[in-house]
C-alpha cells in the first residue's frame, strides 16, 4: 500500500514538473488561447460561407466543427508524448528516469498526464469561447456526460502516443511521423467534416479506428448531433481500443527500452 | 581539494542487514557485496574490439575504489553497466546479490549514478523543485521526503540557490546539484563519473562529506576519471582499465 502511494506521488510529481515547466514560459497559455480563438473565428466564417449537405443550418456545421477542434487538442496531447521523450533523451534526463526506482515506463505514462489534463482544459475553453463569442448552442442536459466519455477517449488515444514514444526510443525521432498521422486521423476521424463525404474505402477506415467513435459520441453529447451507430457501440469501441492497445503499447515500449539497453543505444539521442 | 582522507573507518561487514533484506528469508549469499561486476563483456560493434573483456570488480562494504584509464577505454561503459543503464553482452552486475533483470526497482533503489558531463537536469526548474522531483522519482518514502530534500540542500550547500532556475546557474553550481541528486536517495552504491568536473574546492569537499556518509552506512563508492593525479583522496583500491580489463594502478 505504501509503495502504491509513493508511486502515486511520483506520478503526480511528473505532472507537477510539467506544470512548472509550462508556467515558466509566461506567454504560452495566451498563445494557445489565441490559436483556439483564431481557429474558431476561421471556422465560424467558413460555416457561414459554405453550405454543407447534411447540415440544416450554418450553426449546425459550426457546432460540428467546434467539437472537432476541441478533440484535436486531445489528439495533439497524446501525440506530444514522443516529442517529450525525445526532449528527455536530448537533455539526458531520460537516463535518470530509467535509472530511478519509478522507472522509464511509468515515467513515460506519467509524462502524458499533464498534456492530457491540459488538453482537457483547452477543449473546455474552446467550447466556452465558442459559446460566449460565437453563439454556439450546447446541449446542456447531456454535457456532463461528456466528461467521463472524454476520459475514455483519452485512454483510447493514449496508446498511439505510447507507441510513437517506443518508436522514438529506437529511432530517436519523435515528431516526424506524428504530424502526418494526426492529419490522417483528423480526416478519417471526421474532425472537420462528416466521414460520409469520404470515398467508400476511407469510410471503412473511419470505422476501424477510435477517433470517429469519439467525435460522434462527443458531438452527440455536446451539440446533440445524430449518431452513426448506437452510443453503446461507440463506447464499447473506445473501451476496446483502450483495453487492448494500452497494455500492448506499454509492452512495446518496454521492449524498445530493453532493446536500447541491450544495444547500448539508449544513451544516444 | 583538501588533504582530507577518505581512509575507511567503517567496519568491513561480512553480512549486513541489507543483504538479508535483499536475499530474503531463504538465506544470504555468502559472497554478496555492495557491487560485483563479474566477467563483463561489451562490444559496441562487431568490427570493433571488446571495450570490456571479462572485466571483474568487487566493491567491499565501506570502501572507495578509483578506476582510471585513457579516454574511450571503457570506464563510462563499465559504470553504465554497473548502474543498470545498459546491458553487457555477457557477464553480470549485481548489488548485494541482486541483478537489475531480477529486481530492477530494488537495484535502482540501491545504486545511484552520476554520469559525466552536465546533462540530466531540467533547465527551467529551480534547484528545490529539481530535488523534490528527483526524491519523488527515487520513491523516497513520504515520511522522509521533506527531510531528505532539506538534507540534500544542506549537505551540498545549495540553500542560497534553492529558488534559482538551473539555466541561470553556473556550470559548477549545476554540477553540485547533479551530485546532490546522486546522493539524495541515500544509495548503498554510488557510481561517480568524473565528479570533479567544473567543481571548485568547496564543492569537492562537499563530495567527500557525502561519500563519508555512504561509507558510514557500509555502502561503497566507485569513482572513475581519466587520471587520478589531481585527487588528494585516499582510495581503498585503485585500478586502470587496459584492453577491457582492470589492472592495479
Amino acid at each position: 500500500m505504501s509503495d502504491t502511494i509513493t508511486a502515486a506521488h511520483a506520478f503526480l510529481a511528473v505532472m507537477r514538473r510539467d506544470l512548472h515547466v509550462y508556467l515558466s514560459y509566461r506567454t504560452r497559455l495566451v498563445s494557445q488561447l489565441m490559436t483556439a480563438l483564431f481557429s474558431l473565428t476561421l471556422f465560424y466564417y467558413v460555416s457561414r460561407l459554405v453550405h454543407v449537405s447534411g447540415f440544416d443550418s450554418h450553426s449546425a456545421y459550426f457546432g460540428f466543427v467546434v467539437v472537432g477542434l476541441s478533440l484535436i487538442s486531445v489528439l495533439y496531447s497524446c501525440f506530444s508524448i514522443p516529442e517529450l521523450v525525445r526532449q528527455e533523451l536530448i537533455a539526458g534526463t531520460f537516463d535518470r528516469l530509467l535509472l530511478s526506482p519509478f522507472g522509464a515506463i511509468r515515467s513515460v505514462i506519467a509524462m502524458s498526464l499533464f498534456p492530457m489534463a491540459f488538453s482537457f482544459v483547452v477543449a473546455t475553453l474552446t467550447l466556452v469561447l465558442g459559446c460566449v463569442i460565437f453563439g454556439l448552442q450546447l446541449h446542456w442536459s447531456t454535457v456532463p456526460l461528456a466528461i467521463p466519455v472524454m476520459f475514455l477517449v483519452l485512454l483510447a488515444f493514449l496508446p498511439f502516443g505510447v507507441l510513437f514514444a517506443a518508436l522514438t526510443v529506437v529511432v530517436k525521432q519523435g515528431s516526424v511521423g506524428t504530424s502526418w498521422v494526426i492529419a490522417l486521423l483528423s480526416i478519417v476521424g471526421g474532425l472537420y467534416f462528416p466521414v460520409s463525404l469520404l470515398p467508400g474505402w476511407l469510410q471503412t477506415a473511419a470505422k476501424l479506428q477510435p477517433f470517429t467513435a469519439a467525435t460522434d459520441l462527443l458531438r452527440h453529447l455536446l451539440v446533440d448531433s445524430s449518431l452513426g451507430e448506437s452510443p453503446q457501440t461507440s463506447l464499447l469501441k473506445l473501451a476496446g481500443f483502450a483495453a487492448v492497445l494500452l497494455p500492448l503499447s506499454i509492452l512495446i515500449l518496454a521492449r524498445s527500452i530493453r532493446l536500447g539497453q541491450r544495444r547500448g543505444t539508449i544513451i544516444e539521442y | 581539494m583538501t588533504q582530507r582522507s577518505l581512509e575507511m573507518t567503517a567496519p568491513k561487514l561480512q553480512v549486513t542487514d541489507n543483504t538479508k533484506l535483499l536475499t530474503g528469508a531463504t538465506g544470504v549469499a555468502s559472497d554478496a557485496a555492495p557491487l560485483k561486476l563479474r566477467a563483463l563483456r561489451k562490444r559496441w560493434r562487431k568490427d570493433l574490439p571488446l571495450v570490456l573483456d571479462d572485466l571483474d570488480l568487487t566493491l567491499e562494504p565501506g570502501t572507495t575504489t578509483w578506476v582510471g584509464g585513457r579516454n574511450g577505454v571503457g570506464k563510462t561503459t563499465m559504470l553504465r553497466v554497473a548502474a543498470g543503464l545498459i546491458e553487457p553482452d555477457s557477464g553480470r552486475a549485481e548489488v548485494w546479490g541482486v541483478a537489475p533483470a531480477e529486481n530492477r526497482v530494488r537495484y535502482q533503489q540501491l545504486v545511484s549514478f552520476l554520469p559525466a558531463g552536465d546533462r540530466g537536469l531540467y533547465a527551467r526548474l529551480t534547484v528545490r523543485r529539481q530535488l523534490e522531483f528527483w526524491a519523488r522519482i527515487a520513491m523516497v518514502p513520504r515520511e522522509r521526503f521533506r527531510e531528505t530534500v532539506e538534507h540534500a540542500i544542506a549537505t551540498f550547500d545549495l540553500g542560497e540557490l534553492a529558488e534559482r532556475r538551473v539555466d541561470r546557474m553556473s556550470m559548477g553550481q549545476r554540477q553540485r546539484l547533479r551530485i546532490a541528486m546522486t546522493f539524495l536517495p541515500d544509495p548503498e552504491v554510488v557510481l561517480l563519473d568524473e565528479p570533479l568536473t567544473s567543481l571548485d574546492n568547496e564543492g569537492a569537499v562537499l563530495i567527500e562529506t557525502a561519500i563519508a556518509e555512504v561509507l558510514a552506512r557500509d555502502g561503497a563508492v566507485l569513482w572513475c576519471s581519466p587520471s587520478g593525479e589531481h585527487l588528494d583522496m585516499t582510495f581503498d583500491s585503485r585500478w586502470i582499465i587496459e584492453q577491457g580489463r582492470l589492472v592495479a594502478a
